[in-house]
C-alpha cells in the first residue's frame, strides 16, 4: 500500500483511542472507565438474571434519552451506540437506537462513521424499512474524496444493502473496480459478489469486469474475484471451461511459491486461494476428460507439495483429494489420493480422523475397495467415545451395506439412536434404517422387530412416509404367498404381545400401525 | 461462512457476526441451543459437530469458545485455520490478547474481523496488510494525531 493510503487507513483506528492517552494494550486499561467499561463491570457484578435485567433495562431507558436528546454530541452518540451493541448482543431489544445508528453514520466524522455503520451492520437485516435511508450515505461516501470513506463505504455495502436499490450504487462501485489503490479494488470485487449473491441479474452486464480482476496485478483483488467465479462456475460450469488454463496457472504460481512472502500462512503460501482454487478446478473438470487433463499436473504437485505437518496443510490435502475425486478419473491420481485417505483415517489425531471417514463417505461409491481396506478402523471407530465420530462411521456404513453386513449395522444405528436426544438426528438415522430394514432384511421376523424398534424411538418425529410404506408393504405383499401370510402372521403376533404388556408408552404412530395391522390383518 | 459466535465458558455471548439473513427470533434461538451444545462437549473430542442441518466448526482458546457454522461445501480443517487467523490478529493487536480485551473493546474485534472476513468470505489472506493498518494506529495515537486525516490527501 502507497503512504498515503497507508497513513489514512492507519489514522483511523489511532481514532479509537482519542479519550485516551496512550495506545496499544495500556489503552485498554484505560477503557475500563469508559462508559461501556462501568455497563460490563456493572454487569459481571451481578448475581442473578434479574438483576442483569433490571440494570440493562434502567441503561436502555438512560441511553434512550441521551440518544433522542437534541444536546447529544456525535462523540456521545458514538459511545452510546457501542453500549446499544452490547445490549443488543446480551438479548435485550435496543430498537429505539437503529435509526440514531443511521444518522451516526451520515453525519459522523471517521470514528463515528465507522462506529455507526457497525451498528446498522448488526442491528439491521436486509428487509428492515430502515435500510432505505443507508442508500444516500453510501452514496455520498463512495463519492468521498477520503478514502476510508470509501472503504467504509464499500465494506457496507458488502455486509447489508438493500436489493432495490443496488441500480444507484452499481455505476459508483463498478467505476471502484478501476481504483488505482488495491484495497478499494478488492473491496468493491467483494461488493458486486455480494450484490450477484443476491440479485444476479442486475450484474450480468459487467462479467467482463470480473475478467480483468481476475487477471489483476494485486493477489488480493484476483482472490476476491474468485469467490465470484466459483458461484458462476457452480452455476453454469460449460461457460467457463476456456478459463481452466488461467486458473491452473495461478495455482501453479501459488504452490510454485510465486507469490510475495506476506501472503503464506505458517510456511503456507496462500492457503485459502489454494482451496477456493482447487474447488473451482473441481467444478470445471466434472465428466470432462479433456477440461481434467489440464488439470492433473497441478494437482500432482499440490499433493506432494502438501507436506508440512500442519493443520492447514491437511485441509489443503483434503481439498485435494475431494477435486481428485470429482473430476474425470485418473488412476495414478486417484492412488495417492486414496493413500492421502488412508493417513487421515488412520491418524491418531482426532480432526483428521474425521475428515478421512468424511472422505471415505464421498469416495466410497467410486472406490468400495478403499472402505474395505479401513475396515478394522471403521470398527474401532463405531465404538469411539466421541458421537460425532460415531455417527460419521454410521453415515459411511449405510453407504456399504449389504445383505450381509445388515443385522450388525442396523443394530449399532439402533444402539446410536437410543442415545440420541437431538431430533434431526433421530429423524435422519430413523429414515436410514427403515430403509436398509426393507431393503435388505434377511428374514421377516428381523424385519418386524426392526420395524417395531424404529417406530417406538421414531415415535412421533419420523416422516410420516415411513409408516405408510410399512402398512402398505404389508397390505399389498410380495409375490410368494406364504411368504406374506408368516409375515403378516409374525406382525399381528408381535403387535398383540406388546399391547399385552402394561405400563409401557407407545407413540402414537406406533399405536396406529398396532391397531391398523391387527384390525385389517388378523384372522 | 454463515456465522460466527463467541462466547465464554459460562455461555455469555462476547461476539456474533452473522452473514445469512435470520429473524432476531431465530438468531436468539440458535445462539442459545449451539452454545448449550458446544459446552457439552468434552475436550478431546473433534472439532466438528454436525448440528441440525448445519456444519459447525469450533475452537476454544483460553476460557473463550470460537464457533463457526459453514456450508455443505465448505473445508472444515480450513474454517479451523480462519479461527486461528482471526485469533493471531487479535492477539498481535491486543498484545497477548485475553478475553477481557474482547469484551471491553468488543467493537475494535469486529473492525478486525470486518477487514479480514467479508460476507462470510475471506478477504484478506496477506496478515502483513491487515496488521501493519492497525500497528500504525499506536503509533499515530502516540504523536497525539486524533484529527481525521483528511489533510494528507
Amino acid at each position: 500500500m502507497s503512504d498515503i493510503v497507508e497513513k489514512t487507513l492507519t489514522a483511523l483506528p489511532g481514532l479509537f483511542l482519542q479519550n485516551q492517552s496512550v495506545g496499544g494494550p495500556a489503552g485498554v486499561k484505560a477503557s475500563f472507565s469508559s462508559r461501556l467499561g462501568g455497563l460490563v463491570r456493572g454487569i459481571t457484578a451481578l448475581t442473578s438474571k434479574h438483576e442483569e435485567e433490571k440494570l440493562i433495562q434502567q441503561e436502555l431507558s438512560s441511553l434512550k434519552a441521551t440518544v433522542s436528546a437534541p444536546t447529544t454530541t456525535l462523540k456521545m452518540m458514538k459511545e452510546c451506540m457501542v453500549r446499544l451493541i452490547y445490549c443488543e448482543m446480551l438479548g435485550y431489544d435496543a430498537s429505539f437506537g437503529y435509526i440514531h445508528a443511521i444518522k451516526l453514520a451520515q453525519q459522523g466524522n471517521l470514528l463515528e462513521k465507522r462506529v455507526g455503520y457497525l451498528a446498522v451492520s448488526l442491528f439491521l437485516h436486509e428487509n428492515h424499512e430502515l435500510l432505505l435511508l443507508l442508500v444516500n450515505t453510501v452514496v455520498k461516501d463512495l463519492q468521498s474524496t477520503n478514502l476510508v470513506e470509501v472503504c467504509m463505504a464499500l465494506t457496507i455495502v458488502s455486509q447489508i444493502f438493500p436489493r432495490e436499490m443496488i441500480p444507484a450504487v452499481l455505476p459508483l462501485i463498478e467505476d471502484k473496480l478501476q481504483h488505482s489503490k488495491e484495497i478499494i479494488r478488492r473491496k468493491a470485487v467483494l461488493a458486486l459478489y455480494k450484490f450477484y449473491l443476491i440479485a444476479p441479474n442486475q450484474v450480468q452486464h459487467i462479467h467482463i469486469k470480473f475478467r480483468k480482476a481476475l487477471c489483476d496485478r494485486d493477489v488480493g483483488v484476483m482472490a476476491a474475484s474468485l469467490h465470484i467465479y466459483f458461484r458462476m462456475i457452480k452455476e453454469n460450469s460449460s461457460g467457463y471451461k476456456d478459463l481452466t488454463g488461467s486458473f491452473v496457472t495461478i495455482l501453479k504460481q501459488v504452490v510454485g511459491g510465486k507469490l510475495p512472502v506476506d501472503f503464506n500462512y505458517h510456511s503456507v503460501p496462500a492457503p485459502w486461494l489454494q482451496i477456493q482454487l482447487l474447488r473451482i478446478l473441481g467444478l470445471l473438470g466434472k465428466d470432462d476428460q479433456r477440461t481434467s487433463e489440464l488439470m492433473y499436473d497441478v494437482l500432482d504437485e499440490s499433493l506432494r507439495r502438501a507436506e508440512l505437518n500442519h493443520n492447514v496443510t491437511y485441509a489443503i490435502l483434503f481439498e485435494c483429494v475431494h477435486t481428485v475425486y470429482s473430476i474425470y478419473p485418473k488412476s495414478e491420481l486417484l492412488e495417492k489420493a486414496a493413500k492421502c485417505i488412508g493417513k487421515f483415517v488412520l491418524s491418531p489425531k482426532i480432526n483428521l480422523k474425521y475428515l478421512g471417514l468424511k472422505a471415505l463417505t464421498y469416495v466410497i461409491q467410486q472406490d468400495p475397495t478403499l472402505a474395505l481396506q479401513h475396515q478394522m478402523t471403521i470398527i474401532e471407530c463405531l465404538d469411539h467415545p466421541d458421537p460425532i465420530i460415531k455417527r460419521e462411521t454410521l453415515e459411511l456404513l449405510y453407504r456399504i451395506t449389504n445383505a450381509q453386513n445388515v443385522i450388525v449395522i442396523v443394530q449399532k444405528m439402533l444402539e446410536y439412536l437410543h442415545q440420541s436426544k437431538e431430533e434431526y438426528i433421530i429423524v435422519n438415522l430413523v429414515g436410514k434404517i427403515a430403509e436398509l430394514a426393507e431393503k435388505y432384511a434377511p428374514d421377516n421376523a428381523w424385519f418386524i422387530q426392526t420395524m417395531n424398534a424404529v417406530f417406538s424411538v421414531g415415535g412421533d418425529v419420523m416422516h410420516p412416509d415411513i409408516p405408510n410404506n410399512f402398512m402398505r408393504l404389508l397390505a399389498e405383499g410380495f409375490d410368494d404367498e406364504t411368504e406374506d401370510q408368516q409375515l403378516r402372521l409374525y406382525a399381528v403376533q408381535s403387535y398383540l404381545t406388546l399391547l399385552d404388556v402394561e405400563n409401557v408408552f407407545y407413540p402414537q404412530k406406533f399405536l396406529q400401525v398396532m391397531s391398523w395391522v391387527d384390525a385389517s390383518l388378523s384372522f | 461462512m454463515q456465522f460466527m459466535l463467541l462466547f465464554s465458558r459460562q455461555g455469555k455471548l462476547r461476539l456474533q457476526k452473522w452473514y445469512v439473513p435470520l429473524s432476531d427470533k431465530e438468531k436468539k434461538k440458535i445462539t442459545r441451543e449451539l452454545v448449550q451444545t458446544v459446552l457439552a462437549r468434552k475436550p478431546k473430542m473433534c472439532s466438528f459437530l454436525e448440528w441440525r442441518d448445519l456444519k459447525i466448526v469450533y475452537k476454544r482458546y483460553a476460557s473463550l469458545y470460537f464457533c463457526c457454522a459453514i456450508e455443505d461445501q465448505d473445508n472444515e480443517l480450513i474454517t479451523l485455520e480462519i479461527i486461528h487467523r482471526y485469533v493471531e490478529l487479535l492477539d498481535k493487536y491486543f498484545g497477548s490478547v485475553c478475553e477481557l480485551d474482547i469484551i471491553f473493546n468488543f467493537e475494535k474485534a469486529y473492525f478486525i474481523l470486518d477487514e479480514f472476513l467479508l460476507g462470510g468470505e475471506v478477504q484478506e489472506t496477506s496478515k502483513k496488510n491487515v496488521l501493519k493498518a492497525i500497528e500504525q494506529a499506536d503509533l499515530l495515537q502516540e504523536s497525539g494525531e486524533s484529527r481525521s486525516p483528511i489533510s494528507i490527501l
